[in-house]
C-alpha cells in the first residue's frame, strides 16, 4: 500500500486507527508499520539516536523557525512562575526547560526528562553552554511510567513527544498521577491542519520535501520520513482531547496553531 | 495566534543584545533577578510580562481569565495607554504619571523603577560597535561625524522647543511674528546643512572603503 493510501485509510476511521485499541495488543505501529509493541520503543530510540546532533538545526530548517513560536506559545500559556517546579517530558534537546528554568529561577526546579540518553546529552551540553545548571535535573525516563513520587509537579509539558509514545494512554495517566493538585499538562504536538487546502500542501510538504530536506542535511531521510508519518497517525485534536479527559484531565481545551498544523491542548488537575 | 509570541520574541532579542552590547548593566540587572514585571497596554490586546534572571525573558499572555492567574503573580503590573509608553523612560516620572491617572501600578514600584534605570543608563559604546564591522578608523570617523550632527541638531531642537513653549504659556503670542517666521527657517537651514554635511561625509567614506577593496 502506498503511503497515500494509508493516510486515507486511516483518515476515514481515524478513532479506530489512532486510538490504538483496537489494534491487537502485540501491534502498535512506527509510523505507517505496524511493529510489535515491544519493538516501537527501541525503534524510536533509533530514530532519536540518529537525529539528535541535527535535531536542532533540523527543527530551524524544517519549520522555517516557526517552532519556535510554537514553543513559546506553549509557555506562554503554562501559567509558570518563580518557584514553580515544571517537568519538560519528553524535553530532548531543552529548548522549553531553558525559558523555564529563568522564569521559575532559583526557588523553582526543572526536571528534563527524556527517554533517549543522546537528546539528553545534546539537551545537557547545550543548557550547560547557556550557562543553566543550578535549577535544572537530566532525568532519562519513559513517559509511561513516570519514576516521580505523585502530586510532584506544578506543569507537565510535552512537546512533540507524545506521538512517539507507544502507549499514549498509560502516558498521560503517568502525567495526571504526577502532576499536583492544581497543576496544568501542556501538550504540543503535530496535529490536522483545518483547511483542506492546507491538508495537501502539507501533505505534500512532508512526505516529499521533509524527507529530502532531511537527506540532505542530516544526511537521514529514514528517520524523517518516520517523522512526517508519525505525525499523521497522531490522534488529532478531538480525539487528544478526549484521551486527556480520559486520563483524567479537567477543563480540557486545545488552541489550533497555524492552521492546526500544530495544537497545544491543556488540561488540569483538580 | 502567535502574533503576541512573534512580538515578544522581537523585544526579548532587541532588549537581550542592547544588554549585551553594555558590560556593566550586569550589576544592575542582577538586582532585578528573580523579578517579574506586568506591563499591559490599554491598546493591545496582550500584556507583555518582562521576567529577569542573567537576562530578559519577555511572554506576551493574553488577556483572558486563564492567564489572570499568572498575572497576579508579577512582583509589579503597570497598565497605561500607549502614548504614555515612551514617558516611562523617566523613572522619576513615574509617581507623577500614577498621580495624573496616567498610568496605574500594582505590586512594586522599585521593579518599575529598576527595569526603567536599566534601560535609560545602557552605556553602549556604539563605535566600538560599529568598528566591529567597517574597521576602526572609519568608524571613528562615522562616528564623530553622526555624534556631531545630533549635538547640532539636539541643540536646533531644544531651541525650537523652548520656542514652542513659550508660545503655548503666552496665549496673546500665538500668531507668530515674522521676525519668528525668519529665525525659524534660518533654524531649520543650520539643520537642514548639518544633514548634508553628514551625508557627504559618509558618502565620502563609503568612496575611500570602496577604493581600499
Ligand atoms: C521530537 S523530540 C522533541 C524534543 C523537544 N521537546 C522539542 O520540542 O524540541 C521527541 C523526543 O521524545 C522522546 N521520547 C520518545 N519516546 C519517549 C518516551 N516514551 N518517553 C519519554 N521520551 C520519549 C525522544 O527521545 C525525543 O527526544
Amino acid at each position: 500500500m502506498s503511503v497515500s493510501e494509508k493516510h486515507a485509510s486511516t483518515a476515514a476511521n481515524p478513532s479506530a486507527s489512532n486510538k490504538q485499541a483496537p489494534e491487537s495488543t502485540e501491534k502498535t505501529h512506527f509510523g505507517f508499520q505496524q511493529v510489535d509493541k515491544s519493538a516501537k520503543a527501541s525503534m524510536v530510540a533509533e530514530v532519536f539516536q540518529s537525529v539528535a546532533a541535527k535535531y536542532d538545526i533540523m527543527n530551524d530548517v524544517m519549520s522555517l523557525g516557526i517552532h519556535r513560536l510554537w514553543k513559546r506559545f506553549t509557555i506562554d500559556c503554562s501559567g509558570a512562575r518563580a518557584g514553580h517546579k515544571v517537568l519538560d517530558l519528553a524535553g530532548g534537546t531543552g529548548d522549553l526547560t531553558a525559558k523555564f528554568s529563568r522564569i521559575v529561577g532559583e526557588s523553582g526546579e526543572v526536571v528534563l526528562a527524556d527517554i533517549n540518553d543522546a537528546m539528553l546529552r545534546v539537551g545537557r551540553d547545550k543548557l550547560r553552554d547557556k550557562g543553566i545548571v543550578s535549577n535544572v535535573k537530566y532525568v532519562q525516563a519513559n513517559a509511561e511510567a513516570l519514576p516521580f513520587p505523585d502530586n510532584s509537579f506544578d506543569i507537565i509539558t510535552i512537546a512533540f513527544g507524545l506521538r512517539n509514545v507507544t502507549d499514549k494512554d498509560k502516558a498521560l495517566a503517568s502525567m495526571y498521577r504526577v502532576l499536583k493538585p492544581g497543576g496544568r499538562l501542556l501538550v504540543l504536538e503535530f496535529s490536522k491542519p483545518t483547511s483542506e487546502v492546507l491538508n495537501k500542501v502539507y501533505d505534500a510538504y512532508s512526505f516529499h520535501l521533509l524527507p529530502k530536506i532531511g537527506e540532505l542535511v542530516a544526511k537521514d531521510g529514514d528517520s524523517y520520513k518516520y517523522l512526517a508519518e508519525s505525525i499523521r497517525m497522531h490522534p488529532e485534536q478531538d480525539v487528544l482531547k478526549d484521551m486527556m479527559q480520559g486520563a483524567g484531565f479537567e477543563q480540557v481545551t486545545y488552541h489550533n496553531l497555524t492552521g492546526g498544523i500544530v495544537a497545544l491542548h491543556r488540561g488540569f488537575k483538580f | 495566534m502567535l502574533v503576541g509570541q512573534l512580538l515578544s520574541a522581537g523585544i526579548e532579542l532587541a532588549l537581550n543584545q542592547l544588554l549585551q552590547l553594555d558590560p556593566d548593566c550586569q550589576g544592575r540587572l542582577k538586582k532585578l533577578s528573580g523579578k517579574q514585571l506586568q506591563v499591559s497596554v490599554n491598546e493591545l490586546p496582550w500584556s507583555l510580562l518582562f521576567t529577569f534572571s542573567g537576562q530578559i525573558d519577555v511572554s506576551a499572555l493574553e488577556r483572558n481569565e486563564e492567564q489572570a492567574a499568572m498575572e497576579s503573580s508579577a512582583d509589579c503590573h503597570i497598565t497605561l495607554g500607549l502614548g504614555t509608553l515612551s514617558d516611562l523612560k523617566d523613572s522619576s516620572k513615574i509617581s507623577q504619571l500614577i498621580q495624573q491617572g496616567k498610568l496605574d501600578l500594582a505590586g512594586d514600584i522599585n521593579v518599575a523603577q529598576g527595569f526603567s534605570n536599566l534601560m535609560k543608563e545602557l552605556d553602549i559604546d556604539w563605535e566600538e560597535q560599529l568598528s566591529k564591522y567597517t574597521g576602526d578608523v572609519v568608524a571613528h570617523q562615522t562616528f564623530s561625524s553622526v555624534k556631531s550632527f545630533f549635538t547640532s541638531a539636539q541643540q536646533e531642537i531644544d531651541k525650537l522647543a523652548a520656542q514652542f513653549s513659550t508660545h503655548l504659556t503666552q496665549p496673546e503670542a500665538v500668531a507668530v511674528k515674522p521676525v519668528e517666521v525668519d529665525d525659524f527657517c534660518e533654524q531649520v537651514n543650520v539643520l537642514r546643512s548639518a544633514s548634508d554635511r553628514l551625508e557627504a561625509r559618509i558618502d565620502q567614506l563609503i568612496a575611500s572603503q570602496q577604493d581600499d577593496q
